[in-house]
C-alpha cells in the first residue's frame, strides 16, 4: 500500500488540480515517502515527521492550482518541507521537543546495508546543523545536484559545497574503509 | 573510495515509508479538505440512537483507553526528552571541540618555524 | 542572647560568603537581534537535570558514548551560543563584551589567548579553579563570520577532555590546571 505510485504523470496532476480526489490520493502516494523521509531525518522523530508531512500536504492542497508540472511540484515539496523543518529546529532554544525516536531509524536498514555506516550516518545527521543536514539529505536522499540544492534552500552554491565537503569528511573519518582496514592488517 | 562512500550514503538514505495507517489518514484528511464532494467515508446507515447502556459502556472504555494512551504517551515523551538531551550534549561537545581545535591550529601555526628563511634548510 | 548573636552574625555573613564564592555560570544574553541576522544559530542550555537525563541515554558499550558519559560526570551545566553570518563584520566585539566582562571577575583565569592575523580568528579560554580543581570553563571564539561562546559549569576533567582526541576532533592542548588561582589574574 505504501509503495510510491510509479510514474505520477502531469496528466494526473492536472486532474488533481481540478479537484479529482482519486488523483489527489495518487499524488500523495507518489510523493509522501520523499516528504516523510525528509521530515523524519530533519526532525528526528516519527511523531514530528508525521505532523510536518501532514502540514505540507495540507498546504499543498491550497497551492495545488499553481503547480505547473510535476517538476515544479517536487521542487515545491522539497522546499517547503526543508524550510519548515529548519524553521522548527531554529525556533527551539531549550530542549522540550525535537526528541529522537529510537524506534524509527533515520537511515535505511533494509537490503543488508552497511550497519556501521548507518550508525555513523545516523549520529552525523543528528550532529549537523539544520541547514547542513538539509543539504546532505537533498543530495543523497533526493539526488539533487548542488545547483538545485542551492535553489531549493536559497543558499549560495559555495555554502552548499562546503556543507557537503565537511559532512563527507566527517563521515569518512568515522567510517573505516574496508580496503584501508585490509591494508592496515597486512602491514602489522 | 569517495564514489563508494557516496553510493553507500545513497543506499542508506533511500526514502522510507510512513505507516499504512498514517497514509490512509493523510489521504482522507487532505481529500476531505478539498470539499464536501470529496468526502467518501460512505454512509453507514446509522438511523437509530444508541441505548444509554451502550453509551456508558463505550464512554467507560474510552476513558480507560485514554488513560492507557496517556501513560504510554507520557513514557514516550520522557524517552524522547532523554534522547534529545543526548543529542544536544553531543552537539555541545562537538562545538566545544571545534573551537578548541581552532585555538590549537592558531597556536600551532604561530609557533611553527618560519619557512624558507634559514640557509641550508 | 549569645545564640541569638551568633545566628545574627552568620545571617549577616552568609550573603558575603555567597558574594565571595565565584560563580562559574555566565549570564549569556539572548542575542535576539543577532540571531535574526544569523544564517545559523546554535543555542544549547543544558542544566544538571538535563545532563543527568542525557547520561541515562548514553550507551556505555559505544566508545564515543562512554567517553561522553565520562566527561559529563561532575558537570552541572553546558551553555552554548553560536552564530554564523553570511558576511564579515555582521557582529561587533561590543556584542560579546557583556560576556567578556564577566570573565574579569575574581575566580576566572585566562589559560589561552590566541590571535591569528591570517584567519582573523581569536580564541580565549578561561578556567575557574577551586581547591585545585577546575569548576568552570569559558571559551569565546570570534571569527569574521561567526562567534561562539561556550560555558561549562562543574568539575571539568581536562584529562578526559584530552582523551576525547579523535572522537570529536579534540586536540591535545597541553593545558594544565593551575595549582592555585592568583587573585585578579588576567
Amino acid at each position: 500500500m505504501n509503495e510510491a505510485a510509479p510514474g505520477f504523470s502531469d496528466e494526473q496532476l492536472a486532474k488533481a488540480r481540478s479537484g479529482d480526489t482519486a488523483a489527489l490520493g495518487s499524488l500523495i502516494q507518489a510523493h509522501q515517502r520523499s516528504v516523510y523521509s525528509l521530515a523524519l531525518r530533519m526532525l528526528g522523530t516519527r511523531e514530528l515527521a508525521e505532523d510536518l508531512t501532514q502540514e505540507v500536504f495540507m498546504q499543498l492542497n491550497g497551492s495545488l492550482k499553481s503547480m505547473a508540472s510535476n517538476t515544479h511540484l517536487q521542487f515545491w515539496l522539497r522546499k517547503v518541507t526543508t524550510y519548515r523543518a529548519i524553521d522548527q529546529l531554529r525556533r527551539r532554544s531549550r530542549i522540550e521537543m525535537t526528541p529522537l525516536d529510537d524506534e524509527a531509524p533515520l537511515v535505511s536498514t533494509a537490503d543488508g546495508g552497511d550497519p556501521l555506516l548507518q550508525r555513523h550516518l545516523q549520529r552525523l545527521l543528528l550532529e549537523l546543523s539544520p541547514p547542513a543536514r538539509a543539504v546532505l539529505l537533498l543530495r543523497y536522499q533526493e539526488d539533487l545536484d548542488p545547483i538545485d540544492i542551492a535553489r531549493t534552500l536559497d543558499m549560495p552554491i559555495n555554502t552548499v559545497k562546503s556543507h557537503l565537503k565537511r559532512s563527507l569528511e566527517i563521515l569518512r573519518q568515522r567510517t573505516p574503509h574496508p580496503e584501508r582496514s585490509r591494508c592496515e592488517d597486512q602491514s602489522t | 573510495m569517495s564514489e563508494d562512500l557516496e553510493s553507500r550514503l545513497r543506499a542508506a538514505l533511500r526514502p522510507v515509508a510512513p505507516g499504512d495507517e498514517f497514509t490512509r489518514n493523510l489521504i482522507a484528511r487532505v481529500t476531505k479538505d478539498q470539499g464536501p464532494e470529496a468526502n467518501a467515508r460512505g454512509a453507514r446507515g446509522r438511523s437509530s440512537k444508541p441505548s444509554a447502556w451502550w453509551l456508558s459502556a463505550s464512554m467507560a472504555a474510552s476513558l480507560l483507553i485514554a488513560a492507557g494512551v496517556q501513560h504510554h504517551l507520557q513514557e514516550r515523551r520522557e524517552t524522547q526528552r532523554g534522547l534529545e538531551a543526548r543529542r544536544q550534549v553531543i552537539e555541545a561537545l562537538r562545538v566545544t571541540s571545534q573551537k578548541l581545535n581552532l585555538a590549537y591550529e592558531v597556536i600551532k601555526s604561530e609557533s611553527s618555524p618560519p619557512a624558507d628563511d634559514e640557509p641550508g634548510v | 542572647m549569645r545564640n541569638h548573636s551568633l545566628r545574627l552574625f552568620f545571617a549577616l555573613l552568609a550573603p558575603t560568603l555567597a558574594l565571595a564564592a565565584p560563580n562559574p555560570r555566565l549570564v549569556l544574553p539572548e542575542f535576539s537581534a543577532l540571531a535574526k541576522k544569523a544564517t545559523e544559530s546554535v543555542t544549547i542550555t543544558l542544566d544538571a537535570a538535563l545532563l543527568g537525563m542525557a547520561g541515562r541515554f548514553l550507551n556505555g558499550d559505544d566508545p564515543q558514548d562512554a567517553a561522553t558519559k565520562e566527561i559529563l560526570k561532575g558537570l552541572q551545566g553546558i551553555y552554548i551560543r553560536s552564530y554564523t553570518f553570511d558576511k564579515d563584520a555582521a557582529y561587533q566585539q561590543a556584542d560579546i563584551d557583556e560576556v567578556r566582562n564577566q570573565l574579569s571577575a575574581p575566580g576566572w583565569n585566562r589559560l589561552v589567548q590566541t590571535r591569528s592575523r591570517k584567519s582573523q580568528a581569536n580564541v580565549d579560554i578561561y578556567i575557574m579553579v577551586a581547591n585545585n580543581q577546575a569548576t568552570g570553563l569559558a571559551l569565546i571564539a570570534s571569527e569574521p563570520r561567526q562567534f561562539t561562546i561556550v560555558n561549562i559549569v562543574g568539575a571539568i576533567d581536562l584529562d578526559k577532555l584530552h582523551k576525547l582526541e579523535g572522537q570529536f576532533g579534540v586536540p591535545k592542548l597541553d593545558i594544565d590546571v593551575p595549582k592555585a588561582p592568583a587573585p585578579n589574574k588576567k
